[in-house]
């Protein structure tokens, strides 16, 4: 048993540092063409690495990510699996911009993209809680309501998919600290990024350092003993998912006000990014901090694929270098092996049942 | 002497059961007190309305003198009663401190964080108090079940309990963690802790408690101290009849060799030889015992035997026919019957009914199943069948298999297993965690097949048990026969020798014809 548990954790963790020196091995090889052969094709695809436009514009992609990660981490760390993250990130991104349309500011348009969110969590919560519905259902039904619901209602206010532009929030720059070469980019950002840093050390220390954290992971693994224990699992469970609404509100907004509007097409703007959520704080094992340090690898692909293409620097087809992020997720979920679940996640809990 | 709880008139009805029939029960403060009986009747039950998750029908709770009303566990806790669940209430990636604080932590900082440096003291001290080895830090999941066990008892204590309510405490451990929890027990009551013990198992009670207190049927049969009763009459309290404890039978008259194994080699999960060259014959009409401290290969041979495993060397036999690499369908048309050691995971899927639990390695029989389609109407009356013969409570061939209790599930599976009239049986531990009644009943049922001239392989940590049913008796050590001995003429102390592999002079060796080993 012991040397199970121990070889399972020791397989799991070797598989994240094999992805982590893999990619390790990779940049320094770039920086080695980038430092002593700048012309060459690897030397100019490290400089579009290493280039602060394209850590800025990874954090920028990183911050509806990383929020809906963490709103993932909490529900299903207390036992409820929210595949709605993508249905919240929706709702959100469309009541942010058609609340600071109305209300003439960004800042209460941001805190309406969040109630909105957090009111839909609210429902997802009483489905799944109160109702015993199937979790995975009933988080499909969230992402279709949201995908449903907010083009349409841009076509009732705006007459289209598109709502109108309402205005994105100043970059806060902090003076010398953004000079510096490449990191420079963390101190010239928005707002939201700087929220989503204090929300990842938020969320650390809400799990693993208080009461409440510890409860919500009690929830998830057995709530039995946590109902025995005294504390009441429904409600940890509640407070579990409405603040996954909160995060993934946050989340929402502000990915729609850096835009400054929300586009309904297709898959709207969201475009996946809920789902990529999930992925990410599954390769981050149930951690914020992992999760952080995922989304960035995926979004940094994400970003260097934009730039790629309109750099021109390697002879491959545009439609190819878009394909690099998802192709990264797919070796990564396959190198990551097996994450552990939450032992009851997904499992209704009924207190006074044997 | 003062009584720490003193049940007056409790019952406590279900719909369509009486659960507790008038049951009184004391318990005098600074003593063990054992709550002994069947499977069913009504253990419990009692001590779900003494913890306060039942409210009782009728009667009374009185906890130190007091009456009192539990409308949850929440008020018998604040009144220091405590209860260890059969199943651990613990959740497995937190350490012990996390744990036992779980809902009650001490807390800093205008309560929003959990101060962890004072719940590991308050831990360890509870832990030295008691004289419990636990390390506070440790990880539920990377300590073993008797730990867990000391962490429930921890987590109680930590709560302020006086009385402690364990619910079948020892069904989960080795004989030595039995020991250990015994001297935790001693070490409790000296301290004037109060412990209340649900048990079906005759020695326990007589061993760890000051007082017995016997179920039987919902109702209480009587109250008798520990050192003034013998084994027979607390067996008869429970039953309510006599109980033959000792067999009595023929000698065995054994025939053709049914199961030939030659040289096993069995390779656990690491990589080990678990099996390391066993050869073994069972003949019609005999019982072969194979005893041994648990882990030394007997897991593997019995995988090896029904084919849940392939050998990695030698070859198996069943009547004269090599099966070393059948399938398990062609070993079970070939008249394999084969009772699991774990019936919850190997024996029974919980969530189907006993009609579906019935058919289980019977669906590709032609009275069962024609071109892919399943009789239901004849799986139903087979179930109900063995319902019926095996005595299966609540016979309910629609109950689903996860609302029986243990011993139910046992006759159940034992009866669909012996139903196929199997000229093979490997029977591995039949009768753990089993009431006195069943485990006579699957004894007889047992004995029955070896008259009818089948063979059986039984296999057992409970000496008692292989020691009286075998007509022979293999031991194994670290996947090795290292004996082969007469089971009624080899003394206790003999067997303890040879389950450490040693072999004491003038053992009772019996040289079987056709045996691989000397």
């Amino acid at each position: 048993m012991t040397d199970d548990s121990a070889m399972n954790r020791l397989s799991s963790m070797s598989g994240r540092l094999f992805i982590a020196a893999a990619a390790f091995l990779a940049l320094a090889v770039l920086a080695g063409f980038g430092l002593f052969a700048p012309e060459s094709t690897l030397g100019q695809i490290f400089w579009v690495l290493a280039s602060k436009s394209t850590l800025s514009s990874t954090l920028r992609l990183s911050v509806p990510i990383v929020l809906a990660a963490l709103g993932g981490i909490f529900a299903e760390k207390s036992g409820i699996i929210n595949i709605g993250l993508e249905g919240l990130l929706i709702i959100a991104a469309f009541a942010a911009i058609f609340g600071a349309d109305v209300t003439g500011s960004l800042w209460l348009g941001f805190l309406i993209g969040i109630v909105a969110s957090t009111l839909l969590a609210g429902v997802f919560a009483v489905v799944c809680i109160e109702f015993r519905a199937d979790q995975i259902i009933a988080g499909l039904a969230v992402w279709l309501i949201a995908l449903g619901l907010a083009p349409f209602a841009s076509q009732v206010f705006y007459g289209g998919p598109n709502t109108s532009s309402v205005g994105t929030f100043d970059t806060i720059t902090v003076p010398t600290l953004a000079d510096i070469p490449f990191f420079g980019a963390l101190f010239d950002a928005s707002p939201a990024v700087y929220i989503m840093f204090l929300a990842v050390a938020a969320s650390w220390y809400v799990l693993n350092r208080t009461t409440f954290g510890r409860w919500v992971r009690a929830a998830g693994e057995n709530p039995k003993a946590l109902d025995t224990a005294g504390v009441d699992v429904s409600r940890v469970r509640y407070a579990a998912v409405l603040l996954s609404g909160v995060l993934s509100g946050m989340g929402g907004a502000a990915l729609a006000i850096n835009i400054g509007q929300f586009t309904g097409n297709g898959p709207t703007m969201v475009n996946g990014k809920g789902f990529i959520a999930i992925v990410a704080y599954l390769f981050g094992n149930y951690n914020p901090v992992g999760a952080l340090l995922s989304t960035t690898l995926f979004a940094g692909l994400d970003a260097v694929q934009l730039r790629l293409q309109t750099a021109d620097v390697i002879a491959v087809p545009d439609s190819l270098v878009q394909t690099i992020p998802f192709v990264a997720v797919i070796v990564v979920l396959a190198l990551v092996g097996k994450t552990r679940l939450p032992e009851a996640a997904g499992e209704h809990y009924e207190s006074g049942e044997e | 002497m003062e009584q720490a709880v003193h049940l007056d008139g409790i019952t406590k009805r279900f719909p369509g059961v009486v659960a507790n029939d008038d049951v009184d029960l004391a318990v005098e403060k600074g003593t063990v007190h054992a709550l002994l009986g069947e499977n069913g009747a009504g253990k419990t039950t009692l001590m779900n309305v003494l913890y306060g998750l039942y409210q009782p029908t009728e009667g009374t709770v009185n906890v130190h003198g007091e009456t009192q009303q539990f409308d949850s566990p929440r008020d018998a806790i604040d009144e220091g009663v405590g209860m260890i669940h059969q199943h651990f209430m613990l959740v497995d990636p937190m350490t012990v401190t996390e744990n036992i604080t779980l809902g009650n932590e001490p807390r800093k900082w205008l309560g929003l964080t959990v101060d962890s440096d004072q719940s590991r003291k308050q831990v360890r001290e509870l832990s030295e108090r008691y004289g419990f080895d636990v390390d506070p830090d440790a990880r539920i999941e990377d300590v073993g079940v008797g730990v867990q066990q000391r962490v429930e008892i921890l987590k109680a204590l930590y709560r302020g309990a006086d009385v402690l309510i364990l619910d079948e405490p020892t069904a989960v451990l080795t004989p030595q963690e039995v020991d250990d929890l015994f001297r935790v027990l001693e070490e409790l009551t000296d301290q004037g802790k109060t412990i209340i013990f649900i048990t079906h198992k005759l020695g326990e009670a007589m061993e760890a408690a000051d007082e017995i207190t016997v179920l039987r049927e919902g109702k209480n049969v009587g109250t008798v101290a520990a050192d003034d009763i013998t084994r027979e009459e607390l067996a008869e309290m429970m039953v309510g009849r006599e109980v033959l404890l000792d067999l009595d039978r023929d000698p065995a008259e054994p025939g053709r060799s049914i199961l030939d194994v030659e040289n096993l080699v069995v390779e656990d999960d690491r990589g080990v030889n678990a099996v390391d060259g066993i050869s073994l014959e069972v003949r019609a009409g005999e019982v072969l015992g194979i005893a041994g401290v648990d882990g030394n290969g007997q897991s593997e041979l019995v995988e090896a035997i029904t084919g849940l495993q392939l050998p990695d060397e030698g070859t198996i036999t069943y009547d004269g026919v090599d099966r070393t690499t059948d399938s398990r369908r062609e070993r079970i048309e070939a008249g394999l019957a084969y009772i699991p050691e774990d019936r919850q995971e190997r024996g029974l899927v919980m969530d189907f009914d006993l009609v579906e639990n019935g058919l289980l390695g019977s669906q590709h029989a032609p009275d069962y199943s024609s071109k892919g389609r399943i009789d239901w109407d004849y799986t139903r009356d087979h179930a109900e069948e063995i319902i019926e013969e095996y005595d299966v409570r609540p016979p309910d061939a629609n109950a689903h298999a996860k609302s029986l209790s243990g011993g139910n599930q046992q006759k159940f599976v034992v009866g669909r297993e012996f139903a196929r009239d199997p000229r093979l049986v490997v029977a591995s531990h039949p009768t753990r965690g089993v009431d006195v009644g069943s485990m006579e009943f699957i004894h007889d049922q047992i004995n029955a097949l070896r008259e009818a001239g089948r063979a059986v392989l039984l296999i057992s940590s409970n000496l008692d048990e292989v020691q009286s049913l075998s007509d022979r008796l293999a031991v194994v050590y670290e996947g090795e026969i290292v004996d082969i001995v007469d089971p009624e003429r080899v003394t206790e102390e003999q067997l303890g020798l040879l389950m450490a592999g040693e072999q004491p002079d003038a053992a009772p060796t019996i040289a079987a014809d056709g045996e691989g080993h000397q």
